[in-house]
């Protein structure tokens, strides 16, 4: 891996400042940024999430804040519909993660084989939904869901299929087809450029000891770009943990999503439509967590998978 | 190639959209900086400096009322923000910040949190003489504790919009009764299965709550220095049971209200009656453009031996914590809301329903719509005004209830639970935020 990367020449430095103080200046906007926008709210939320806000009798008398520890979370953890929503993302990324990957994987594969004509079309074709922010993605779909006035659905009529995209049964995956829409493009680009890096060498070695094109990509092709498949699989799982865009938008059209449908939207229910800034804290900083254990395990799997293969 | 294109397009596109959105935020943090800067300047120079109001609200035509003050009073500049999508909930957050507007609408089920949790002003000192030009519900619906917190600005008592052509077509007589109502719903869709006697919209709180107040009930009421929680009260029992029928005898659709689906089956004419507030003819002529002439307002149906009729729920215009300068801007609502000028502007273009005695006596209010087939329709919807009980009050946890009181539906049209069953979980719910917040609750 070390010999692919490009040769560097090396320029002579050039004395900038104070020598020493350069590194710490070319580091400081990344530092300060990250600070301010990812360390600084993390400690507030979690600084927050131990407060609540107390009236008492009619509560005219105006609220004070006061220490309450980690009763925000108990109270979090005692809220079943928000306990669900962990659930039917769960449900939703056993669905909507494998079939993203596998979707972006096969054209990657397609688009690295010498098999497609007109390729850079496709790539853009495919690529496409990527460029459309995801609110107007939903939005979008959202008139092919309607009955009145969707094609799609009226087309399926036709064919005498009885279809309802937005019936409490069929919502969850009206909702996985947006994102796998939106973004399997990017995880495509992401995969198939990691296939472009690759030494072409073993892969004319391979087609001289007689390897097909579908056995180059599943035994070489596929292990050399894990990484990059990792990656790929982790922001997709990420970004179910963290759905809210898509259902919220079709909030709007179908009663079937309720206002904490995903553990995302729970906390926007609370935090926003309810006023309790602090309890919604305390499920952030949940999810969060939940977050940060999940990623943790699926690298920790993945790394010892493919210790073993190796 | 035409690939590459549409890319490049979808992307342009997507810059413009986010430098518009850039533009307007920009817009707002130099407004509202402008604002207090101005404000500060104001103060070191009390003669002759120009004090500033920001001003945020969502009633059509009023950035010409805001005009028409600003011309009149060299000596203070409104500025006017308009509302829309979730500016609502952004208020808070900007009260809490230190960065709100200075004066804002409000629904007036919302008020009370605001006060509870010090988001608004007294205005008392600055309002007390508008009192005789406002009726009496809703100069109450703005007080607590003996202090004034805003100026009324409209209410929204109910009517039953109907199409004369379905209902003649079949030979069915206008309901006045909810026992006439479900006999008319189950003629109709035995006549036509096509035809639905209503739209029940389980994301459309004000047409529950209309009907609960023509019930007499109240989601929320007072009991010493207790709250009390009537979401599932028996007022509102009695309205679960009548939708309850006409659901589970499949005589209503179930679209959520203000969707293209909705706007698609009220165009169609599958629908035969709207009940909803005064300011809903407005929304049905811009939406159903189509259906014009076919329309016409009776009443809301009565229970029997009750001329009851309800109200959606009014707006306020409220002066703000951070306000640099209340009493101007208690002026400028005063004025905008309850002055002679405004009237006919607030009711024409706004589609106000007055909450004021010189708006009630405007002849704006009385003019015929060609699109209700030349009907005087206001005067329905006066007449629901003057039936309104004074039983509904407002509670301290509006936006949790209506959360959760709408989840609730959800479920009852998917066939999952019953509407009393809906509203004993919302109840629980609403008693448990009340809680959890320290407000005593009484049972």
């Amino acid at each position: 891996m070390v010999a692919l990367a490009p040769a560097v020449v090396p320029r002579r430095r050039r004395a900038l400042g104070g020598g020493r103080l350069a590194p710490y200046l070319f580091v400081a906007p990344f530092v300060v940024v990250f600070l301010l926008f990812m360390v600084a709210p993390i400690v507030i939320a979690v600084s927050n999430a131990m407060y609540s806000s107390r009236s008492s009798g009619l509560g005219f008398g105006g609220a004070e804040t006061v220490f309450v520890g980690l009763q925000n979370y108990a109270t979090a953890l005692r809220d079943g519909d928000f306990l669900f929503g962990f659930a039917r993302v769960a449900l939703y990324g056993l669905v909507q993660v494998p079939v993203m990957m596998l979707i972006a994987a096969g054209l990657a594969l397609l688009f690295d084989s010498a098999l497609v004509r007109a390729r850079r079309f496709f790539q853009f074709a495919v690529f496409l939904p990527y460029a459309v922010p995801g609110v107007i993605a939903a939005l979008l779909w959202g008139f092919f869901y309607q009955p009145s006035v969707s094609p799609l659905v009226q087309a399926l009529q036709g064919l005498g299929v009885d279809a309802d995209l937005l019936a409490p049964g069929t919502v969850l995956w009206s909702v996985a087809n947006v994102s796998v829409w939106s973004n399997a493009g990017i995880n495509m680009i992401i995969l198939f450029s990691a296939l472009q890096s690759l030494p072409r060498d073993t892969f004319e070695a391979a087609r001289l000891d007689g390897a097909g094109e579908l056995r180059m990509a599943l035994s070489l092709k596929l292990p050399m770009i894990a990484p990059a498949v990792l990656l790929t699989t982790l922001s997709t799982v990420i970004g179910t943990l963290q759905l809210f865009n898509e259902p919220q938008v079709l909030q709007s059209i179908t009663p079937h999503i309720a206002s904490d449908w995903t553990p995302n939207m729970a906390i926007y229910a609370v935090s926003t439509l309810g006023g309790d800034t602090r309890l919604g804290s305390a499920m952030a900083v949940l999810l969060g967590l939940v977050t940060l254990v999940v990623s943790l395990v699926l690298v920790r799997v993945t790394n010892s998978s493919s210790r073993e293969g190796l | 190639m035409d690939a590459t294109q549409l890319f490049s397009n979808g992307r342009r596109g997507r810059t413009a959209l986010v430098a518009a959105g850039l533009a307007a935020s920009l817009a707002l943090v130099t407004a509202c900086s402008s604002g207090s800067d101005e404000a500060a300047a104001g103060d070191d120079a009390p003669a002759g400096g120009t004090t500033t109001v920001d001003f945020w609200g969502w009633v059509p035509g009023l950035e010409e009322l805001v005009a028409q003050y600003n011309e009149a009073n060299p000596d203070v500049e409104v500025t006017f923000h308009r509302m829309t999508g979730d500016d609502g909930q952004k208020v808070e957050a900007a009260v809490d910040a230190g960065a709100g507007p200075d004066l804002v609408q409000l629904s007036s089920h919302d008020l009370p949190d605001y006060v509870i949790q010090g988001r608004v002003q007294p205005i008392t000192e600055f309002v007390a003489d508008d009192e005789a030009n406002y009726t009496e519900a809703s100069w109450t619906s703005v007080t607590f504790d003996g202090e004034v917190y805003g100026v009324p600005q409209g209410i929204g008592p109910s009517g039953m919009m109907y199409r004369t052509d379905l209902l003649e077509q079949h030979g069915i007589a206008v309901p006045t009764t909810w026992d006439e109502y479900l006999e008319a719903a189950r003629a109709l869709h035995a006549a036509d299965p096509e035809l639905y006697i209503a739209n029940l919209s389980p994301g459309e709180i004000g047409q529950w709550v209309q009907e609960v107040q023509q019930a007499e009930g109240s989601w929320f009421g007072i009991e010493g220095d207790s709250w009390t929680v009537g979401i599932n009260d028996e007022a509102s029992l009695r309205v679960a049971e009548r939708w309850q029928t006409l659901l589970d005898e499949g005589l209503v659709t179930t679209e959520l209200m203000w969707t293209p689906e909705y706007w698609s089956r009220v165009n169609a004419g599958d629908i035969a009656t709207i009940s909803y507030a005064a300011w809903f003819p407005v929304a049905l002529m811009e939406n159903a453009a189509d259906t014009s002439g076919l329309w016409r307002v009776a009443p809301l149906p009565t229970e029997p031996g009750s001329t009851n009729q309800g109200d959606s729920g009014g707006a306020a215009v409220v002066v703000l914590k951070g306000a640099d300068d209340p009493g101007a801007a208690a002026e400028f609502a005063s004025w905008l809301n309850g002055s002679d000028e405004t009237q006919d502007a607030l009711i024409t273009e706004g589609g106000l329903f007055p909450s004021t005695l010189n708006g009630l006596a405007s002849p704006a209010l009385l003019e015929e719509q060609e699109f209700f087939g030349g009907q005087v329709i206001n005067e329905v919807f006066i007449e629901s005004a003057e039936n309104t009980p004074a039983t509904w009050s407002e509670g301290p946890n509006w936006g949790t209830a209506q959360t959760a009181v709408l989840d609730e539906f959800a479920k009852v049209v998917a066939g999952q639970q019953t509407f009393a069953q809906a509203l004993d979980n919302a109840h629980d719910a609403t008693v448990a935020d009340l809680e959890s917040r320290g407000l005593s609750v009484a049972e």
